[in-house]
């Protein structure tokens, strides 16, 4: 099957389960407009509430930074690793925003993917096609090529489930010898300095307490005001990404602690000794004082308006390409804010589905006219 | 996506776009007896309060639909009249879309003037709305050349202004928003009465009209009264998935538009063999693959 009838089924499907989700749980949509004012109140007044949510993590043991871009980021990723580690990585935008995989590897750190989608796009060196499902322009037979190079009991004629158990046992092997987990947060509550996460396939559970030193790497937009808020944020996500109920959702707040003996909280337990907090700037804070383009901060990577987009639909990875792992409409307001390259926004064909589609309300083709607007006055 | 190719042409088009429209009120050299044709033997008023605007998108679709491929074309014939006059004998739609337009304008004049007594046009006065500025994101020459256009419709006495398409509708919206744009305009979809029409149809959504216009439920309202049956299938006609022709992208990449309309086309016919418009570029784009009609041309 070609990209273009692989993703016009796919969106059919998920528009149609979305809808599904939302009639049998009618609670979601008020969580969304709940969700949208809160996550205003914090780009609104984002410096406080970075502030804020630096003292919870560290009240509660943890480490937290702020990395005002790229190279910021990296280099304190890659001072808490250090080098000949194992790191085990969960699906994280912002670690692709800022090359992190391959920045530790070059420091001789074994890294490994544990989401299946993005595993199969590490083995196979490509690049995630869609935010919340990377490999959905990989066929069962692309999938099955690439594993074989890890498993050759594996070969094109495999079924799914044989694939899925493949990769199952080699990560395995990986995750009972990781140093570090790398994740990143679906939503960072400021009141609390816990971060949630959200996920269907338990890597984001093991990759959190089996290794000893967790990093959670995500954008100051992730920021959240409470911990219920962060809640509201990973169902609301989940939801709009047509996977509802989540299999998992997890909540890291500070590293693994225990109160079983006269109930005094001590920390580590079992779980992870270290628990660092990246916060990522990069583009961000600008973007919170731009009143054209702060809006876009509303994403909560969902991935739903990818699939109401023509260009999409016809072009995919290869509209944004590999300077950014966000790609469709909400793509090109990101990459612009985290790359300030304006020139995707010039294909936007002003459908408006995506605004239609969109659980936090944001007028994308707006925010998108006025990053085109930006380009053409460049020229 | 290849942003050199992407920049260059913006480049192109801004510069000779906005040159063409600041002169002549018209985004390149065109045959401006074609472009009134549809009006000849109507006894329609020239000008007056209340005017039928058609920004020339009927008549010249498919010139709109192959911007890209006549933009360097248009740039080598610079500034002068002689060569303008040239190009727009080089530059023109087919006779059987020029004798199409004919229809649907009459038929469109026919239904508004039900509902509206003298209602004028500008015939070759017409100036563009500037819709092309607008949506290539060119928001300052927009701002400049909806002035030029807001004062030439003041200076003729225009006091109402019905539209036949939905991007001129749109631009009249954002125009409104920009620089205060403050005579009245409709679509002509809004305001005509008890219209009779028949056939079975997909209905392709103008994403102007349905997702930024408001007028989804509109027009559907409009087609069911009428007796047209629509077909519908919500992961390809619900306002949410609602797809693009592929038009807006073609001044800049024409294969991509192609491959959109292919994909859309391809769509609809997995809902229905006869897919309906109610736009004349999402016409142009979608006609060499699917048997399609404009709603002018199955109501009346």
């Amino acid at each position: 099957m070609n990209w273009v009838d692989l993703i016009s089924t796919v969106s059919g499907g998920n528009y149609m389960e979305v809808e599904r989700i939302l009639k049998e749980y009618p609670y979601i949509a008020e969580l969304a407009d709940h969700l949208r004012d809160q996550k205003m109140k914090v780009i609104e007044n984002l410096d406080s509430y970075v502030s804020m949510t630096i003292k919870n993590v560290e009240r509660l043991g943890g480490h937290a930074y702020l990395a005002k871009d790229k190279d910021d980021a990296r280099k304190i990723a890659g001072e808490i690793v250090g080098e000949d580690k194992i790191v085990v990585f969960s699906k994280t935008n912002v670690a692709y925003e800022i090359g992190l995989r391959e920045y530790l590897e070059s420091r001789h750190n074994e890294v490994w993917e544990t989401d299946l989608g993005e595993y199969l796009i590490q083995i196979s060196k490509g690049w995630p096609t869609h935010i919340v499902a990377p490999a959905l322009g990989m066929t069962r037979e692309d999938a099955a090529k690439a594993v074989k190079k890890i498993d050759p009991s594996i070969d094109e004629n495999s079924k799914i489930e044989d694939v899925v158990a493949a990769v199952r046992k080699f990560l395995m092997s990986k995750y009972v010898k990781a140093d570090i987990g790398i994740t990143g947060a679906n939503a960072v509550a400021a009141d609390s300095g816990a971060i949630a996460l959200v996920e269907n396939e338990g890597n984001i559970r093991i990759d959190t307490v089996m290794p000893q030193t967790h990093i959670s790497i995500t954008g100051i937009d992730k920021i959240v005001p409470t911990l219920r808020d962060a809640m509201d944020e990973v169902m609301v996500q989940s939801a709009y990404a047509g996977l509802f109920p989540p299999t998992y959702i997890n909540v890291t707040a500070g590293p693994s602690s225990t109160a079983d003996i006269e109930l005094k909280r001590v920390s580590p337990a079992t779980g992870p000794k270290n628990f660092h907090l990246i916060l990522m700037d990069d583009g961000r804070m600008d973007a919170s004082r731009d009143e054209e383009l702060k809006e876009a901060l509303l994403c909560i990577k969902c991935g739903r308006c990818y699939f109401s987009c023509p260009i999409y639909r016809v072009l995919g990875k290869d509209w944004v390409s590999t300077k950014s792992p966000y790609n469709g409409p909400t793509g090109v307001m990101w990459n612009y804010i985290t790359n300030k390259d304006p020139w995707p926004a010039s294909y936007c064909v002003h459908s408006g589905g995506c605004k239609e589609v969109c659980p936090m309300r944001i007028n994308i083709p707006e925010v998108i006219k006025y990053i085109k607007y930006i380009g053409s006055k460049s020229i | 996506m290849d942003e050199d190719r992407v920049r260059k042409q913006e480049a192109l088009i801004k510069s000779i776009l906005y040159r063409n429209l600041m002169e002549d009120y018209t985004p390149f050299p065109l045959d401006k007896k074609l472009a009134v044709k549809w009006a000849n033997g109507m006894n329609i008023p020239k000008g007056g309060r209340v005017i039928l605007y058609t920004s020339y998108m009927y008549q010249m679709a498919s010139v709109f639909k192959s911007y890209e491929k006549y933009v360097p074309t248009l740039g080598s014939l610079g500034k002068s009249r002689i060569l303008a006059s040239i190009g727009s004998r080089l530059i023109k739609p087919k006779d059987e879309d020029i004798d199409r337009s004919v229809r649907i304008l009459q038929n469109v004049y026919r239904m508004v003037s039900r509902v509206k007594a003298d209602v004028g046009y500008l015939y070759e006065d017409e100036p563009y709305s500037g819709s092309l500025l607008y949506e290539l994101g060119f928001l300052d020459e927009f701002k400049e050349y909806g002035k030029k256009v807001l004062g030439f419709f003041r200076d003729r006495g225009v006091e109402e202004i019905i539209t036949v398409d939905p991007h001129t509708t749109n631009t009249l919206t954002n125009l409104k928003k920009y620089i205060n744009f403050d005579i009245p305009f409709h679509s002509y979809l809004s305001i005509i009465g008890t219209v009779k029409g028949k056939g079975k149809f997909v209905m392709h959504d103008s994403c102007l009209y349905s997702r930024f216009l408001d007028m989804y439920d509109t027009i559907r309202d409009k087609m069911k009264s009428a007796g047209v049956d629509l077909v519908e299938d919500p992961t390809v006609t619900g306002k949410g998935v609602g797809f693009c022709c592929g038009g807006p992208v073609g001044p800049l990449n024409a294969d991509l538009s192609d491959s959109i309309a292919k994909a859309r086309a391809a769509s609809l016919k997995s809902v229905y063999e006869d897919v309906l418009v109610a736009c004349p570029l999402c016409y142009v784009n979608l006609e060499p693959y699917c048997s399609i009609k404009d709603i002018a041309e199955v109501i009346e």
